[in-house]
């Protein structure tokens, strides 16, 4: 798609068979306008657009599909929901493509993203986390062939996003609608998308599954968050064990989990200790054995080792002094253990009470 | 009480701003839709056109009027090879408070569809609905107060027309005599209990209409706190 902005043109060539594939990319960079554009809101794009080999939208400036025929999903950044109607005519406008309204669907909706409470009330009268809630349902109600999510949790603040998050990864798992997934958040990124496109003044920068992308992206950044994925395999007083998706394991908190369940959590890469030699008797609960890839030196006199967690593994990032990394000899190929506090894994998957 | 001379000028005057009202009001509607809402060359012309009768005398307006209307008028029987009979009927007074009331219906109206987000008819169309039906149901419920607003104020003003009204429809009691018209005629003929009865009805009326266009206001501010 081509579309002229004012310090920029977009031109964006992407295909991906990724079910949700992230838009990252700083503020400024054209993701508003992409999606925009995708949804037949800007009129001088011109934009060719297929999922699932039917087209999205195939046009020319101001000859393209009407917008109510599109069949897509949007979620703007500020809900934008209907403020003279209740949430559940707001839920109703939603289902006016889709004909008449699917029962067992709106009732799935409701319960995924625990809206059935708010139908009565006033859009004025909802949070900000509520909003977007209700506009993720509109929008899927609306029976769309992909859903554009224009950062969805921008507007919130940083409290609030790790608790819409897990309602999006529901969204995710219990959908299973292609999604475009804006976002300058790369812990939500890696989160949930299958795949990033890194957009940088309106184009592609980078392409790829989030940790390879974001870990060649993220540069001299000092801290970083991991995102890693497993299924809980056991629930203790200590904690859930989880089977990570890229092998290994890692005790994780283990309030609202279930065994069998797919959990992703977070782990700030300062809450990552390096040692050489296994410890033994220590109070940290996970202790892992990695590689290490790369040790990169940020601002601060600091450093940032990358560490693949042993058989194949996800890549961790520990932040740490460069006079540790030196005094340790930490050089990519070195075998090393990380250990993480169980406290310190920020399970994303379970929703909290607003 | 009032007298059948005062009720009959107090209904005549109610016809012609109600006439005018829904002359006005439409078209100044879909004026001010145009300029809120679309752009195109020209669109500063029509803008200024559609101001003009605001700052124009009325007197001058009337004589334009009379001119179109008149027998050689591009509206007069001459041209038309009929009569439309409007110059001195109360019509002629509904087109006079028509096109002085226009500029004023077409601002506010245009105020409030800038009000409201055009995003929100864009979601309503990605969630489904055609065009008309997007607009129908949300843009014209959210701008609503606006667009009373802006029929009351052409309501207003028609009912306080006087200039052009008296110079295409003359000042003739029972046909054509609004209040605004009357109070003038009891003044000339130092009439000045009629005078102030007339005026005191006159008060009443637009108290009564600004004290509901505020009534709107403020509902709409209280709504807007909520928000």
């Amino acid at each position: 798609m081509r579309l002229p902005l004012a310090h920029f043109a977009l031109d964006v060539d992407v295909r991906s068979d990724a079910r949700w594939l992230g838009i990252f990319g700083p503020s400024g960079s054209g993701k508003t306008s992409l999606l925009e554009s995708l949804a037949g809101w800007r009129r001088d794009a011109v934009v060719s657009a297929r999922v699932d080999g039917v087209s999205l939208a195939e046009h020319l400036p101001r000859r393209s599909l009407p917008i109510e025929a599109r069949g897509v999903g949007y979620v703007p950044q500020d809900a934008l929901l209907f403020p003279h109607w209740s949430v559940r005519r707001n839920l109703e406008a939603g289902s006016v493509r889709a004909g008449a309204s699917d029962r067992k669907l709106v009732e799935r909706t409701l319960a995924v993203l625990c809206i059935g409470h708010l139908l009565e009330r006033s859009t004025t009268q909802l949070s900000g986390g509520e909003r977007q809630r209700v506009a993720l349902a509109r929008a899927i109600l609306s029976g769309p062939r992909v859903l554009l999510l224009d950062e969805p949790l921008g507007a919130l603040d940083r409290a609030l996003r790790r608790r819409i998050l897990p309602y999006l990864l529901r969204v995710r798992d219990e959908f299973g609608l292609p999604t475009l997934f804006v976002s300058h958040d790369a812990t939500e990124v890696q989160a949930l998308c299958d795949e990033v496109v890194v957009l940088e003044a309106g184009r592609v920068e980078a392409q790829g599954p989030p940790a390879h992308v974001f870990s060649s992206v993220r540069g001299r950044e000092r801290v970083v968050e991991n995102v890693l994925a497993g299924v809980v395999t056991e629930l203790g007083t200590a904690g859930a064990v989880l089977e990570l998706e890229d092998g290994g394991r890692a005790l994780v908190p283990s309030g609202g989990v279930t065994v069998g369940e797919r959990v992703v959590f977070a782990l700030g890469s300062e809450e990552i200790l390096i040692a050489l030699d296994r410890p033994t008797r220590i109070s940290a609960r996970n202790v892992v054995a990695a590689g290490v890839v790369s040790v990169t030196a940020t601002a601060e006199g600091e450093a940032r080792v990358d560490a693949r967690i042993e058989g194949g593994g996800a890549v961790l990032s520990v932040t740490l002094t460069q006079s540790s990394a030196a005094e340790l000899e930490l050089r990519a190929g070195a075998d090393v253990h990380l250990l993480f506090k169980t406290t310190a894994c920020r399970v994303l998957s379970v929703p909290e009470a607003e | 009480m009032l007298d059948d001379a005062a009720v009959q000028v107090l209904l005549i005057t109610l016809r012609v701003a109600a006439c005018a009202t829904l002359v006005a009001g439409p078209a100044g509607i879909a004026i001010g839709f145009l300029l809120a809402r679309r752009s195109f060359p020209g669109k500063s012309v029509v803008e200024t056109i559609v101001a003009l009768p605001l700052v124009l005398p009325p007197t001058a307006i009337g004589y334009g009027l009379l001119s179109l209307f008149a027998r050689s008028g591009w509206l007069g029987s001459r041209t038309l090879r009929f009569d439309l009979d409007i110059l001195f009927t109360w019509r002629a007074a509904v087109i006079a408070s028509s096109v002085v009331a226009l500029p004023l219906v077409a601002r506010t109206a245009r105020a409030a569809f800038e009000s409201v987000d055009t995003r929100l008819e864009l979601m309503a169309r990605t969630l489904g609905m055609s065009r008309l039906r997007a607009f129908a149901s949300v843009t014209v419920p959210l701008a609503k107060r606006g667009l009373m607003a802006a029929a009351a104020l052409g309501f207003g003003r028609a009912l306080g027309e006087f200039g052009a009204t008296a110079i295409i429809a003359g000042n003739i009691p029972g046909r054509t005599q609004t209040l605004s018209l009357a109070i003038f005629s009891a003044i000339q003929d130092d009439d000045g209990a009629r005078a102030l009865q007339y005026t005191a009805i006159t008060v009443v009326v637009a108290f009564a209409l600004l004290w509901w266009i505020e009534h709107l206001s403020r509902r709409d501010a209280r709504a807007g706190r909520a928000a």
